[in-house]
């Protein structure tokens, strides 16, 4: 394909140089112009994740001869693969041999549409949740393993449908199916980093690539241009870029770490954007406030804060007080959180901490320990001399919180007191500070995956997406476990479309 | 050179485990891996690497000389614990480049410190 050369009428934007810039925009819509393309392929999947590799492996069974994956970091996988490995699939074989016959695809979509707070695509949940199955026999005929007999109810559930990789991680899914993809054809090729669309009108044709890419350095690699007939944007969200997260929502600040992998930054999406692709619920990202500062991504305080928040309590490193109800909500919490800040403005990290002898060999315990996310400290004195904590406040903190305990009730800030436990040291004391997570916003698809242009509110032909790259499926609130679920349902519904299409 | 490479891949299969070099030094002012000397000793030594041009490279050149990252032993005693072994990820098992850990002209933190901070220094 190398040297092959196309004549086309190039969209303003689209790989057209300064020259074109400085003439008026009647010409520039119309001015000619040619392209060396590169190399040719039937489809191109931006993004390594649940929904890229879903949707290569999909698409090569369906028949389609070249099938590109491009991925602009060093690993495949994207956030996918730090990913926790919970995955929602309603009738998974351990559900039923957990007695629990009564849930199907709708069960679950009911429950979404509840957390979504009416924002949420009814259509767009039910579409991926028919299929759950699919996607779980993808990941297990992939050599997936999910842990033997477990089966949850999570958050926001009405029933236990949560399963989970031996390994913990999504990892487990993306490393089995980046091999799946590559043994049945799928060309899948890394440090690709998207520059912009190459259009025909609103009709993409190809990709201008950065290959060679090291990221984050946009100066590594060479400019090649491939062009496609279809194009699958599967690139995940943007909660990595802070810049974004902010313009979108302003009480998303600066000192907030992210749980995502670091390519998990949009400028696919926002390309997507520049060409006409219609965005929805931007400015729904979901943070939360059981984050740490002394760990990288999601990390273990999520599991370790499950304690803390009913048996311990969490103090600040101000004054040693208690400063909100722990087991109330994520916004809640945030917003109390984020509150807490030293006189320059930095964050305070607040302290939070439980009895240490309730749980020594809890693997909560264990490994945050070990990781040294969490320390076990035997004494208040410990405690407020490793935090910088005014010791005769903390310890009249702990007094008054013990007070409430054995009262069994809070007069400070209303907390439910019936799972709270009388503290004394040891205690296991980590701090927390909220992470963005996950962006429910992104582009609107119609309900097979093709992206709607905002000209005409119709889908631009030829360009898809798939993933935590489209926006408007969930509404307000993704529950757990559900993000796999989409990514890799994605995948099979993206594919089922491009034929359709193809055959138009 | 391709005789020496080869005969360098024959000793390193030989060695049960092996190490990543040290920061040294190279070439003028180009900092590069003492068990890399060989290379730079080379007058098309940069071309070992960045076969096209210098700002663009991949690991070909590493799995060339050193195998595969599945073929890599690691020396396990030396890990923080047996979870973090980088060369047998849970996260990315094979589908990972050389390069995402690995850098040849500077120190470079492990991609698993990202999270892991704890696990791995830099190398």
């Amino acid at each position: 394909m190398q040297g092959r050369r196309n004549f086309l009428k190039l969209s303003a934007g689209a790989a057209v140089g300064s020259l074109a810039a400085t003439l008026p925009s009647t010409v520039q819509a119309n001015t000619c112009h040619e392209i060396n393309w590169d190399e040719t392929f039937d489809v191109i999947i931006i993004g390594s994740g649940f929904a890229g590799l879903s949707a290569a492996i999909n698409l090569k069974r369906s028949g389609i001869k070249s099938v590109l994956v491009l991925e602009k970091m060093m690993q495949f996988g994207g956030n996918s693969a730090i990913n926790g490995g919970w995955f929602a699939v309603p009738k998974n074989p351990i559900q039923l041999s957990q007695g629990i016959l009564d849930d199907s695809p709708e069960e679950l979509v009911n429950d979404q549409v509840t957390a979504g707070r009416g924002m949420a695509s009814k259509e767009h949940l039910q579409a991926i949740a028919n299929h759950a199955l699919d996607s779980y026999h993808l990941c297990v005929d992939s050599g997936v393993k999910f842990r033997e007999g477990f089966n949850m109810l999570v958050g926001g559930h009405n029933k236990a449908r949560a399963i989970r990789t031996v390994d913990g991680t999504g990892g487990e899914i993306t490393r089995n199916l980046y091999q799946v993809a590559k043994n049945e054809g799928g060309d899948l090729r890394l440090q690709q980093y998207v520059e912009d669309f190459v259009m025909d009108g609103n009709r993409i044709i190809g990709l201008k690539v950065r290959s060679g890419f090291r990221y984050p350095n946009l100066s590594t690699g060479e400019i090649t241009h491939i062009k496609t007939n279809k194009v699958v944007i599967a690139t995940g969200g943007f909660a990595m870029n802070k810049q974004l997260c902010n313009l979108l929502d302003p009480s998303i600040d600066p000192t907030m770490d992210c749980t995502n992998a670091k390519g998990a930054t949009g400028e696919v999406t926002l390309t997507a954007m520049s060409h006409g692709a219609m965005p929805v619920h931007m400015n729904m990202i979901q943070t939360g406030h059981w984050g740490s500062p002394d760990e990288g991504g999601f990390g273990w305080s999520n599991a370790l804060l499950s304690i803390t928040f009913h048996e311990g309590m969490i103090a600040s490193v101000l004054d040693g007080n208690r400063f909100m109800n722990e087991r109330l909500d994520r916004k809640y919490c945030s917003d109390r959180i984020l509150a807490q800040r030293n006189p320059d403005n930095t964050p305070a990290y607040p302290i939070a901490f439980f009895n240490y002898n309730d749980y020594p060999n809890d693997d909560r315990v264990v490994r945050a320990l070990r990781d040294e996310m969490a320390w076990k400290v035997d004494s208040i004195e410990e405690l407020a001399a490793k935090f910088d904590v005014d010791a005769s406040a903390l310890k009249a903190s702990i007094t008054l919180h013990n007070k409430h305990v054995e009262n069994r009730e809070d007069p400070l800030f209303g907390r439910l007191m019936d799972t709270a436990k009388h503290l004394t040291p040891p205690f296991v004391v980590s701090r927390i500070w909220p992470k963005v997570h996950y962006c429910m916003g992104g582009l609107k698809t119609d309900v097979d995956g093709r992206v709607i242009g905002s000209k005409n509110l119709a889908p631009l032909p030829n360009l898809y997406a798939i993933g935590e790259a489209t926006g408007g499926v969930h509404g307000v609130n993704r529950l757990s476990s559900c993000a796999c679920l989409e990514g890799l349902a994605g995948g099979f519904i993206v594919s089922k479309t491009i034929n359709t299409d193809m055959e138009v | 050179m391709k005789t020496f490479i080869a005969a360098l891949t024959l000793l390193i299969s030989i060695s049960s485990t092996v190490y990543a070099g040290d920061l040294i030094t190279a070439k003028g002012k180009t900092l590069g891996r003492d068990n890399h000397s060989f290379i730079y000793e080379e007058k098309d030594a940069c071309k070992t690497c960045h076969v096209n041009a210098k700002k663009n490279t991949n690991d070909a050149a590493c799995v060339e000389c050193h195998g595969t990252i599945s073929t890599i032993d690691i020396d396990t005693s030396r890990l923080v614990n047996a979870h973090a072994n980088p060369h047998k990820s849970v996260h990315y098992g094979e589908a990972i480049s050389c390069i995402a850990c690995h850098a040849e002209h500077k120190v470079k933190a492990p991609l698993c410190s990202e999270c892991h901070r704890t696990w791995f220094k830099e190398m």
